[in-house]
């Protein structure tokens, strides 16, 4: 198997997705790949979930808009981004594309109506099985269907469960299929045949008994929400087929974010079995926030090394008694010292060997593997995600 | 509930373990887990009888304390609830018929007509906690809740509900839920966050609806892994001083050490920074819990977390 290289992701895919749990900078990520993308000459839109502040407002994103905006050619240049090369970015209302894909395919004005002012439709963001996740999915399909944009990189939803987006399409087209839906919507679907008949009688008696704990009219809502529905779902079939076909494609890659630490890492090993069992094409594995060795190598076993700890902060103290000259608390800086290193050392020793069985197990997949170190500030401008930009592409940090 | 903190006063936030039921929320990788951990050990170790119940679809909390076992340690118990176990169990007590409720909701096209619908799990959920919190089995339930944005749909839903029906049992028993939820002598949210942007940003948008919209009582924030300074007082250019020094056997040399310090000094100084933030827009006092290089696991570190968490804040 040839590696995937981010190089090869950026130039040659119409589509890149950026998963991986919360808090592991997958927004980041998903900016500085395609501020790659535009400064390798390429159109690119990064479209993000729910940036940090500062980042969205730099990249001129500070308001919901549901579109791409581009960001200011001056600025580009500033980042060396060639005059073929383009940069937008846009903030996904999720509840509006759900809006609009029923806008789309509701058969006519009344049937639009009846949906949209549906109880059970208004739950809709959190109700239609991960609709969230679908809006992001559905959202990068029409934009790379407009053709305006070379590639199209997605930030995915925080969600709580790893692979949601992913299935998303999927759930929402069993659902509309499935013989409970097909029923309500249908009774006489199901009267002919005898198996459905025992299922039925004793599903809907839960069902009612349902309605009688809750006092709601349950049934009626589900049914008249998916008889509203009904004349659209061929359109929402398709469309979540097609939906389907481009992220498992060739022209779609996958990259997953880590941070370092133990737990993210076990987070991502399980993501990365999920991604396996799911036929997506896996481009390459990014660890977010490592804390580097300063200089480089791996960091020292132990700190101090080789000299007991007492000698060690006998030498400090006296040679910064020397520097600091009279009346400096030697002691107490010579004592903050050695913590300070032997924790920060610490810090990158367990990073090191937490990441290397993740390092180890993206090579063996034929992707890329990169590290970037934490900074001292968050990424929050576009100099920051060119900073990033550089170490995705620079191969050979970390383990 | 122990006499003594019935009769402590009003000045400050009443102690956590005063409550019956402590609702840890916070943004995906904040460490909630682990503060619902610890503070659950603190209160078994305290002497009270204590469960933490987790709400995702994964059990951690035993795994922290490298346990499989639902007691963790003396006094302290652990449940993952389940929303289709607990409703299975809910509708067998209204209308017993437990052979075909199971069944029900073991049928797949069931199941799916279930996964389609919004707020169940969450009001079967809190209805599950608050059947643990009249049992009395437990004086303290500590709920490791949600990640922000679905914690608040999961307090909020009781009182959706109860706004939503006219009548029925559900309403009822939703209405019970709803007043263990906002009463504040039983019942406080306690958001965990780092202090980094978008986990202050979060939780001050959590601290902010749950004030107007849900009604619970939320009167301090744990700032979790928080980067303590590296540098003694008066000596705040440690780095540059080290970065001058002529190598000291068995250190890292000068340069290694200075950068060192300096990443954790800027690591400080931008906690410190979102810090002060949250403490003044949310008008909240903290709970400062600071970061640990080796990483949380294990009886002996959770412990390590309990004395400031259930300190004072400040």
């Amino acid at each position: 198997v040839s590696s995937t290289t981010p190089e090869e992701l950026v130039d040659r895919r119409r589509v890149a997705v950026c998963v991986g749990s919360g808090g592991v900078g997958k927004t980041t990520l998903a900016a500085a790949l395609a501020l790659s993308a535009a400064r390798r000459g390429r159109r690119a839109v990064v479209v993000t979930i729910d940036p940090a502040r500062r980042l969205a407002d730099a990249l001129g994103v500070g308001e919901l808009g549901n579109e791409p905006r581009e960001i200011p050619r001056a600025q580009l240049r500033a980042l060396e981004v060639p005059e073929q090369g383009q940069l937008s970015a846009m903030m996904l209302d999720m509840k509006r594309t759900f809006d609009e894909l029923v806008e789309r395919f509701a058969p006519d004005a009344v049937s639009r109506e009846r949906i949209l002012t549906n109880p059970i439709y208004r739950h809709v963001s959190d109700a239609l099985a991960g609709s969230a996740e679908y809006s992001a999915m559905e959202k990068v399909f029409e934009i790379s269907e407009r053709r305006e944009f070379d590639l199209v990189v997605l930030d995915t939803p925080p969600s709580q469960h790893a692979l949601d987006f992913l299935e998303a399409p999927e759930r929402l087209l069993e659902f509309l299929d499935s013989t409970l839906v097909r029923m309500l919507v249908h009774p006489a679907f199901a009267a002919g045949r005898f198996g459905f008949r025992l299922f039925q009688r004793s599903t809907q008696r839960v069902l009612r008994l349902l309605e009688r704990v809750s006092g709601m009219a349950f049934l009626e809502d589900i049914s008249e929400f998916l008889l509203a529905f009904e004349g659209m779902a061929e359109g929402f079939r398709d469309r979540a087929r097609r939906v389907r076909g481009l992220l498992l494609g060739p022209e779609c890659g996958f990259v997953l974010a880590t941070g370092p630490t133990p737990e993210s890492v076990a987070h991502a090993q399980a993501f990365l079995d999920r991604l396996e069992a799911s036929r997506v094409r896996l481009a390459g594995v990014v660890a977010n926030r490592l804390r580097a060795w300063p200089g480089g190598g791996r960091p020292p076993a132990r700190v101090p090394d080789g000299v007991s700890e007492a000698e060690a902060l006998a030498a400090l103290e006296s040679a910064l008694a020397r520097d600091g000259g009279e009346g400096f608390p030697a002691g107490d800086a010579a004592r903050a010292a050695l913590a300070a290193v032997s924790s920060y050392a610490s810090m990158a020793r367990r990073d090191a060997e937490a990441l290397a069985p993740l390092a180890e197990r993206a090579r063996r997949a034929g992707c890329f593997w990169r590290c970037v170190p934490e900074l001292p500030r968050d990424v929050h401008d576009l100099e920051g995600l060119a900073w990033m930009a550089e170490h995705v592409f620079r191969p050979g940090e970390g383990p | 509930l122990s006499t003594a903190s019935a009769h402590s006063p009003k000045a400050s936030p009443a102690p956590l373990l005063a409550r019956r039921l402590v609702i840890v929320s916070g943004k995906g990788g904040t460490g909630k887990t682990t503060v619902a951990a610890a503070l659950g050990l603190a209160a078994a170790e305290a002497g009270r009888r204590v469960l933490v119940a987790e709400v995702g679809r994964d059990e951690h909390v035993p795994r922290l304390f490298g346990r499989d076992g639902p007691e963790l340690a003396p006094g302290l118990h652990s449940l993952r609830i389940d929303p289709y176990d607990a409703l299975a169990e809910y509708l067998a007590l209204q209308v017993g018929m437990r052979p075909l409720v199971e069944r029900a909701l073991r049928n797949r096209g069931f199941r799916q007509l279930m996964d389609a619908s919004p707020g169940w799990r969450e009001l079967i959920t809190l209805g599950k906690i608050w059947h643990l919190e009249q049992q009395d089995a437990f004086d303290l339930i500590v709920v490791d809740a949600p990640a922000t944005g679905h914690g608040l749909t999961f307090l909020d839903v009781p009182r959706v509900v109860v706004s939503t029906l006219r009548a029925g049992p559900l309403r009822r028993h939703a209405e019970w839920v709803a007043d263990l939820v906002r009463d504040a002598e039983r019942t406080v949210l306690l958001p965990v966050t780092l202090a980094e942007e978008l986990p202050v940003r979060e939780t001050l948008q959590l601290v902010e609806r749950v004030r107007e919209q849900v009604g619970v009582a939320v009167d301090r924030v744990v700032v979790n892994a928080f980067a303590t300074d590296p540098c003694p007082p008066g000596v705040p250019d440690l780095d540059a001083r080290l970065a001058r020094l002529a190598p000291v056997p068995g250190l890292p040399g000068p340069d290694v050490a200075s950068a060192c310090v300096r990443h954790l000094r800027s690591r400080h100084e931008l906690n410190r920074r979102y810090l002060d933030e949250l403490a003044r827009r949310s008008e909240l006092p903290a709970v400062v819990l600071p970061f640990v290089a080796e990483g949380v696991r294990g009886p002996e570190a959770l412990r390590g977390l309990a004395t400031p968490l259930l300190a004072e804040p400040t």
